[in-house]
């Protein structure tokens, strides 16, 4: 949500905002909807492969950790940001934005 | 304008975030599709693209049947997410009970999905509203999670031949007359057509 609230800011930056989850796609519709996300919401279901990939996909529960990555134009990974206690932490848009403007040297 | 990073002002770096989310073929649509689609407007609701399929769910009900999508086959359904503690649900489910009695003997299945809550709340409820349709149990919240749904009510249509057709999220005038030229539409549609699912 509070990607969804600050969205613009991070757009102000440059930044296209993309969320990837392996729930079905018709779920995520769902969820999208609910909250009328203004940013596109990627199924990684079934493969995991993007997970995986990105080496945060919990085997046990097949459940992504939650996570952010910062993919700079040249499609070089330039930040990530791994949430401990995911699911109860807060994270707040202004951490991100804070290490965001720093490398890409904005305000 | 390029920064520090080359980054210019119509480029777009991405910053993905995974685990948001704790936790879809046929032909073009047919002249019937279309109909319906645009029956949809009127109730707000949002349609899924041709071919979407709806997950598979079953559960045992209140009165301790065990119902599932595959016992619906050939049928229009409406699953609608509820919970007693939901103000905006409650004035829905005369609505519901209203369409239930008068479009089942037709094809219509209107199915009621509880979140989280105990059977006896859930018979209390029924019998308060005078509830005579399937109230399906979702002790863990597995339905919910698998339909994607975090705020009640939510509500899903699926036609006789299977596919997905809307759904809607928030309470609709479901006695209404858009409601109604929706089922009726979706009826008069035969179970089985070429590209079903």
């Amino acid at each position: 949500m509070a990607r969804k609230a600050d969205y613009k800011r991070f757009e102000a930056l440059g930044i296209q905002n993309l969320a990837a989850s392996a729930n079905l796609t018709f779920s995520q519709q769902t969820f999208a909807e609910s909250l009328k996300l203004p940013f596109p919401v990627l199924s990684d279901f079934p493969e995991r492969k993007v997970m995986r990939s990105y080496g945060v996909l919990n085997e046990k529960t097949m459940i992504a950790n939650r996570s952010f990555f910062l993919i700079d134009p040249q499609g070089i990974l330039r930040k990530k940001w791994i949430i401990e206690n995911g699911p109860t932490t807060v994270v707040y848009s202004e951490t991100l934005l804070r290490d965001i403007r720093e490398i890409v040297g904005k305000r | 304008m390029r920064s520090a990073w080359g980054f210019q002002r119509s480029g777009l770096g991405s910053l993905i975030a995974m685990g948001l989310l704790v936790t879809a073929v046929c032909g073009s649509a047919n002249a019937d599709e279309q109909a319906v689609t645009a029956l949809l407007k009127p109730l707000d609701l949002v349609g899924y693209r041709a071919g979407t399929k709806p997950p598979d769910f079953g559960g045992l009900t209140s009165d301790a049947r065990q119902l599932s999508m595959t016992k619906l086959r050939g049928k229009v359904v409406i699953v609608n997410f509820w919970a007693s503690w939901c103000h905006e649900c409650r004035p829905e489910m005369p609505a519901l009970q209203q369409l239930h009695r008068e479009f089942a003997s037709r094809g219509l299945a209107v199915i009621g999905i509880n979140a989280r809550e105990e059977t006896a709340v859930i018979r209390h409820y029924a019998k308060e509203l005078g509830l005579t349709f399937p109230l399906i149990l979702d002790p863990d919240g597995k339905i919910n999670t698998l339909y994607g749904v975090v705020g009640l009510p939510a509500t899903f249509v699926i036609g006789r031949d299977g596919r997905a057709v809307a759904f809607g999220i928030g309470s609709r005038e479901w006695a209404g007359a858009p409601a109604r030229a929706l089922i009726e539409a979706l009826l008069a549609e035969p179970a089985r057509r070429a590209g079903a699912l």
